[in-house]
């Protein structure tokens, strides 16, 4: 019984020493510093999130100024056409996305690595079938797909996040599955189903384990995806019609001609730059996830 | 390796049937009558002669089964449905908006294929240098800007402060005289759109050649070219570009997915009247039955696209036809 306990411990161990020496040999230094600057930004946008209440000064849903106001002391980013403190929209706006890219992101990977894992384990028609189907919902456009399915089912957040989820989990599976398709010849497994294990306990204990940094580094892609996708869809007025996020604040913008004057200088601008920043944020924290877990995989 | 011709086109069929499955089930299975998804929210305006020429038409008192098979029989007829928020067949409100997409994809896809193309081959011939850093680089900072954040931006700045370009529409409301005139002031009207395009689309096109090329330049034979004294840009383009034309062309099929969001997106910010911003208007109208041609005409053309990009591959790159011939799959 202390057999595969001590093959796990060993892939564990040989895993850290890969690590170590991606640390000290694979990671680019412009690489290394783009990716901690990306999980300093993803931890302050973290803490914004927590605290928003304490940081924002109004609530974001009240009308708490005249409409159209210019930045003053009392709005540093003025108000909105309905007279909504757009800071406080901004600041309250980061939950939304944190929670949309979240959420997206492990129930998607969450779908794809068991899809991967069933289709690499058993081959054969399972694995026929999951992939057409992953080929089929990569091949339909996703925003137009997307658009319809939620203009039927309704503008809601929790009906944006399962359907980015079911459009985004194919990622994830093709990754798993030709990860899991390799493992079959590894020795230890060879050795662990000539010993007789069962299906069950080769793929939780033998596959599963082996597949999860792959698993992580497909959320930190899929992270922020998500976080642009919701806020396209914001944006194109199908977003959650009683929440403030970026993607809806830039809807009204563009709607009430915010780029016609100045305002575009503080209601555009900022709201543009969280979003992209956070998008940049994730996917630099990418880069060294991805590098620090696996250096091989930056190649396929 | 890649599928053969065949495989790939039971692929797209399937595309296609999963495409019609969902078109068809969603008014069905969604909240609300078929009646009133079908017909947008119009239907409080509707008389009961409209009403029940819609239930007519979609065979809504029918089996589902049967339902299906109408729904078919009217696509195959090319009848699409009504817009009543437009008081016209969907047919006809999508055919005038067809033009404006395919000018303003058609000319986005081609620059932002030649950029990504020109400067991936270079990015790789200096690989790990400073003109790379930079080329790539920022190609990768591009992509995590939002689309409609770019066109929001160029609208305030080069639109509303500068004034260069015309913030709105296709065209000048009254058209200019002349050829000549009209000429420009589409072109006029285009260059925002485009351009916002080319930047959404180009960094994709960019890192795939890039990683093509570098595998390349590896290999050897590029090292040779230098050694006989070869220019650069006869290596670059003669040696180089002719064998990582492959990934690239499969890159470029699979960008056309990408660039009709784009298209939507952009089409929308700079209220550009092509087929994107007719979803979008269909979005706040909740005209469903615009909506959903929208989304099977996007659909049907990325799918032509990629079978288009599959036969070309055939043509370009015998080692495709041999082993399609060679192996059964």
């Amino acid at each position: 019984m202390t057999q595969p306990d001590q093959r796990t411990e060993r892939v564990r161990r040989s895993g850290a020493e890969h690590l170590q020496r991606v640390l000290r040999l694979k990671v680019p230094q412009r690489q290394r510093t783009l990716g901690i600057a990306g999980l300093v930004l993803v931890g302050l946008l973290i803490l914004v999130a927590v605290f928003a209440p304490v940081i924002a000064p109004y609530d974001p849903a009240e009308r708490v100024g005249r409409p159209f106001g210019e930045p003053s002391s009392e709005h540093i980013l003025g108000t909105n056409d309905v007279g909504k403190d757009i800071f406080s929209e901004l600041v309250f706006g980061s939950r939304v996305s944190i929670v949309v890219g979240f959420t997206t992101a492990v129930s998607a990977v969450a779908i794809g690595t068991l899809m991967g894992l069933l289709a690499g384990f058993y081959g054969g028609w399972v694995d026929a079938a999951l992939m057409r189907l992953t080929d089929v919902v990569l091949v339909i456009p996703f925003l137009p797909l997307m658009i319809v399915m939620a203009a039927f089912f309704g503008p809601s957040i929790p009906n944006l996040i399962i359907i980015m989820a079911l459009i985004t989990w194919p990622w994830a599976a093709r990754v798993v599955r030709s990860r899991a398709l390799t493992l079959h010849s590894r020795g230890f497994v060879e050795s662990a189903k000539a010993l007789g294990a069962t299906n069950r306990r080769l793929m939780t204990r033998y596959f599963f384990p082996l597949l999860m940094p792959l698993a992580l580094s497909q959320f930190v892609l899929v992270v922020p995806y998500a976080i642009l996708i919701e806020a396209t869809l914001s944006f194109l007025g199908l977003g959650d019609p009683t929440v403030a996020t970026w993607g809806s604040m830039l809807f009204w913008a563009n709607a009430r001609g915010a780029f016609l004057g100045d305002a575009w200088l503080w209601w555009i601008l900022p709201t543009g730059m969280a979003i992209s920043l956070t998008v940049l944020a994730f996917t630099y924290s990418g880069y060294l996830v991805e590098s620090l877990i696996d250096a091989r995989s930056r190649r396929h | 390796m890649r599928q053969s011709l065949g495989a790939r086109a039971a692929q797209y069929a399937l595309v296609l049937a999963a495409t019609l499955l969902i078109n068809f089930m969603l008014p069905r299975i969604a909240p609300g009558s078929p009646l009133q998804l079908l017909a947008g929210s119009e239907i409080g305006h509707l008389t009961a002669d409209e009403i029940a020429a819609i239930t007519e038409a979609y065979g809504l008192d029918d089996s589902l089964w049967e339902q299906f098979f109408t729904y078919l029989g009217n696509l195959a007829r090319g009848d699409f449905g009504f817009s009543y928020r437009l008081g016209e067949p969907v047919l006809s409100v999508l055919w005038e908006r067809i033009p404006w997409t395919l000018l303003l994809a058609g000319t986005g896809l081609v620059i932002a294929t030649i950029l990504g193309v020109v400067l991936g081959s270079y990015a790789a011939l200096r690989r790990n240098r400073l003109p790379d850093a930079a080329i790539t680089g920022s190609a990768a900072m591009i992509q995590s800007i939002p689309t409609f954040f770019t066109g929001l931006l160029f609208l305030a700045v080069f639109g509303a402060q500068l004034g260069w370009f015309p913030t709105f529409g296709a065209h000048d409301m009254i058209p200019p005289e002349g050829l000549w005139e009209r000429m420009t002031d589409l072109l006029d009207h285009l260059i925002m759109p485009a351009t916002v395009l080319v930047m959404a689309t180009y960094p994709a096109t960019l890192l795939t050649t890039r990683y093509a090329m570098v595998d390349l330049v590896e290999e050897g034979f590029i090292g040779t070219a230098y050694s006989k004294g070869l220019g650069e840009s006869t290596i670059l383009f003669r040696h180089g570009l002719r064998n990582a034309i492959l990934p690239v062309l499969t890159v470029f099929a699979l960008q056309l997915g990408y660039l009709i969001s784009g298209t939507v997106v952009i089409e929308t910010v700079f209220s550009y009247p092509g087929v994107g911003h007719l979803m979008f208007e269909a979005v706040l109208g909740r005209d469903y039955p615009v909506l959903q041609a929208g989304f099977l005409l996007i659909t049907v053309s990325v799918i032509a696209a990629n079978l288009l990009a599959d036969i070309s591959y055939q043509f370009l790159d015998p080692r495709v036809r041999y082993d399609a011939a060679r192996s059964t799959h």
